[in-house]
């Protein structure tokens, strides 16, 4: 039997299809874009097609992420956050903490020893700090989002942002290149405001991260500037982030698909 | 124009009873009495007092006074999706857009002339000063008088006799204006309804502690908070009964919500007054809000002998008024009497007791184990909701605790 999970968020649109034993069979990470039926589409195509399994042997599919209600062929739907938690489970198993930086949600999640949600915080009212604050920032730098995570080496400063919201920010990156500062001082800027308020989420679920194992997920756990800064503001050594992160609540999704048919 | 919704949902409302005249219905008998006191307060025939949440209704209502409390008609404006005009009209004289929404759609329909005219203004100082200075404002617009209620947050015998004095004082503000001395008879009636609605609410409550709960995620909806506004009346005492009644049918006839019921929660200040489908939501993951923080009778009966003592100590004894942390005792109080699994705090913005003292209430709810969503929420200007955030926030704590 064959497991496929849906993750569509608002950045991107991820998918994974696992078999029996939970192996990851293919996964694909794509743009949301303007039109997210067209991009689930394109997605479970990508992964069925990367598979060489057929619609036909799919035997559950679970939607997660944002337009998880617009996958109309779901079996269920079940929040991101659960999904993270279970995908984080899988493949970093000792994982109490998780930060999950997606395309407009920060979330902190604090999971029991079996990698059940015991509490979580959310950003509040704007995206100040996820994959949108991301690429509107790479934007005013004029550099790919890409190019952001190593964009800090070398920076000396303390320099902080003092605005967090996307709008403002990005006013203040431009008002900072006016001033002349150099992009690796702004990048590391950006990356210590996120980090600052990223741990304020992890304590607002855990006062005391003492002995836990600290992991992150979403897209911007490819950003080894942010994973660095946030690692720094929370006194660690590392944050453990998984080889694929952006496909995390995708391989949640699926796992759940499987012991829903399994208990 | 309100006059006209007010009479319009008495007169639907009166069809719909004729309709089914052996039902119980008590939500519908609750919202037309409801509509019944606003077409009262926009009927221009009626001496008219704005109020704070926790003024005596009772006592103003056996001198003649048609009173309600100015959130009211903020909750009644968003709930009927014509809140955003008074809004535009707040803000654009200088009210902050993050300020409470309750008081901003109030001060729009001041500055709008759609609230009724007062003949005086009854101020308290709990549960919030925003809606006291909302209502200051009220009283320089229109030009009336001001009295102010100052309840004091702890329950003291020197609190008691001070809010007595001012109780005795507002009696006479009353009659200056009214022209009416205050019957010792009228109030021994509405001191009568008022203990018998509140014996009524006890036994309404006790039903909703049952587990599984006759209650659904509607009937009870902000109960506590709006019932006070008739319970020194006749109708509030058959308004209750028919509450009653209708939990108790619901337990003798095995109400089908209860078989769905997984989780157990506390709804903590408001609920949402715009229309968002969260009670389907929550009925779809077999969620059922089981109590209000305000629904719950925290007052001894009231001793005719002693009208304004007991009018004070009530007053003073509503979780609202209190200090934080009596607030929170009262909130885990709840939680164990009704065996809750969860409880939601919307923080309604702008709002001190929904956003200050949310890290207190999040400790206390900790301390006896049970897990609290908090909500970034407008519960009352719809512009400011981002319903899918709120659903992601809402399903995942569901989620959590199944």
């Amino acid at each position: 039997m064959i497991f496929l999970g849906i993750d569509i968020g608002s950045l991107s649109c991820d998918a994974v299809l696992i078999d029996e034993e939970k192996n990851i069979l293919a996964s694909s990470v794509i743009l949301t874009g303007a039109k997210n039926i067209e991009s689930i589409a394109r997605a479970k195509k990508n992964v069925l097609d990367a598979a060489g399994i057929m619609e036909k042997d799919i035997r559950s599919i679970i939607a997660t992420g944002y337009g998880r209600a617009r996958v109309k062929e779901k079996d269920a739907a079940v929040t991101e956050i659960t999904c993270h938690a279970k995908g984080i489970k899988h493949v970093i198993p000792e994982t109490r903490i998780l930060i999950d930086i997606g395309g407009q949600d920060s979330k902190a999640m604090l999971l029991d020893p079996d990698g059940n949600v015991v509490d979580f915080a959310m950003n509040d009212k704007c995206a100040a700090g996820t994959g949108r604050f991301l690429e509107a920032m790479a934007r005013a730098l004029e550099v790919d989002i890409t190019e952001l995570g190593d964009l800090d080496k070398g920076a000396t400063s303390d320099l902080v942002l003092s605005s967090m919201c996307t709008v403002f920010a990005e006013s203040e990156v431009i008002s900072l290149i006016a001033c002349g500062t150099e992009q690796k001082e702004i990048a590391k800027g950006l990356n210590r405001s996120i980090a600052a308020r990223t741990h304020s989420l992890v304590k607002r679920v855990a006062g005391n991260i003492d002995g836990l194992t600290v992991s992150m997920s979403g897209g911007v756990a490819r950003n080894k500037g942010v994973v660095k800064a946030i690692a720094q503001s929370m006194n660690l050594e590392k944050i453990n982030t998984p080889e694929t992160p952006d496909i995390i609540g995708a391989l949640g999704a699926a796992i759940i698909g499987f012991e829903k048919i399994h208990r | 124009m309100m006059y006209d919704h007010f009479d319009n949902a008495v007169k639907g409302i009166t069809d719909k009873l004729n309709q089914d005249p052996e039902g119980i219905n008590a939500r519908k008998k609750y919202v037309l009495e409801l509509s019944r006191l606003g077409k009262k307060l926009y009927s221009k025939d009626e001496n008219i007092a704005w109020c704070g949440v926790t003024a005596p209704f009772d006592l103003l209502g056996s001198m003649g006074v048609t009173s309600c409390f100015v959130e009211f008609v903020g909750a009644m404006l968003s709930s009927t999706q014509t809140a955003d005009y008074f809004f535009e009209e707040a803000e654009d004289s200088g009210f902050a857009t993050d300020s409470c929404a309750y008081h901003r759609a109030v001060m729009g329909a001041v500055l709008k002339n759609a609230m009724p005219r007062p003949d005086f203004i009854i101020g308290t100082s709990s549960p919030c000063t925003a809606g006291l200075a909302v209502m200051e404002n009220f009283a320089h617009q229109y030009k009336k008088d001001f009295f102010l209620l100052n309840v004091p947050q702890n329950y003291t015998q020197d609190a008691i006799k001070y809010l007595s004095a001012q109780l005795e004082e507002m009696v006479r503000f009353v009659s200056d204006h009214t022209k009416r001395p205050l019957s010792k008879q009228k109030l021994g009636i509405a001191l009568e309804n008022f203990n018998a609605s509140s014996q009524l609410l006890k036994e309404i409550y006790d039903l909703a502690k049952t587990k599984p709960s006759p209650v659904d995620n509607n009937i009870l909806k902000d109960f506590g908070t709006v019932i006070t506004l008739l319970m020194g009346t006749q109708e509030g005492v058959d308004i209750c009964q028919a509450f009653k009644d209708e939990l108790n049918h619901r337990i003798k006839t095995s109400f089908n919500h209860a078989s769905k019921e997984k989780i157990r929660l506390m709804w903590i200040q408001n609920r949402i007054q715009y229309p968002f489908p969260i009670n389907e939501m929550l009925d779809d993951l077999g969620a059922v809000i089981v109590v209000d923080e305000l629904n719950d009778v925290t007052w001894e009966p009231m001793d005719p002998d002693k009208p304004f003592e007991s009018i004070a100590k009530r007053m003073i004894s509503i979780p609202f008024s209190m200090d934080a942390s009596e607030r929170i005792k009262h909130l885990q109080d709840l939680a164990v009497a009704y065996r809750i699994d969860g409880a939601i705090n919307p923080c309604h913005w702008g709002c001190r007791q929904g956003t200050g003292i949310r890290g207190l209430i999040s400790k206390g709810f900790k301390d006896i184990n049970v897990p609290v969503l908090n909500l970034e929420i407008d519960c009352v200007d719809s512009r400011n909701l981002a319903k899918g955030q709120i659903e992601t926030r809402v399903e995942a704590f569901l989620e959590m605790l199944s």
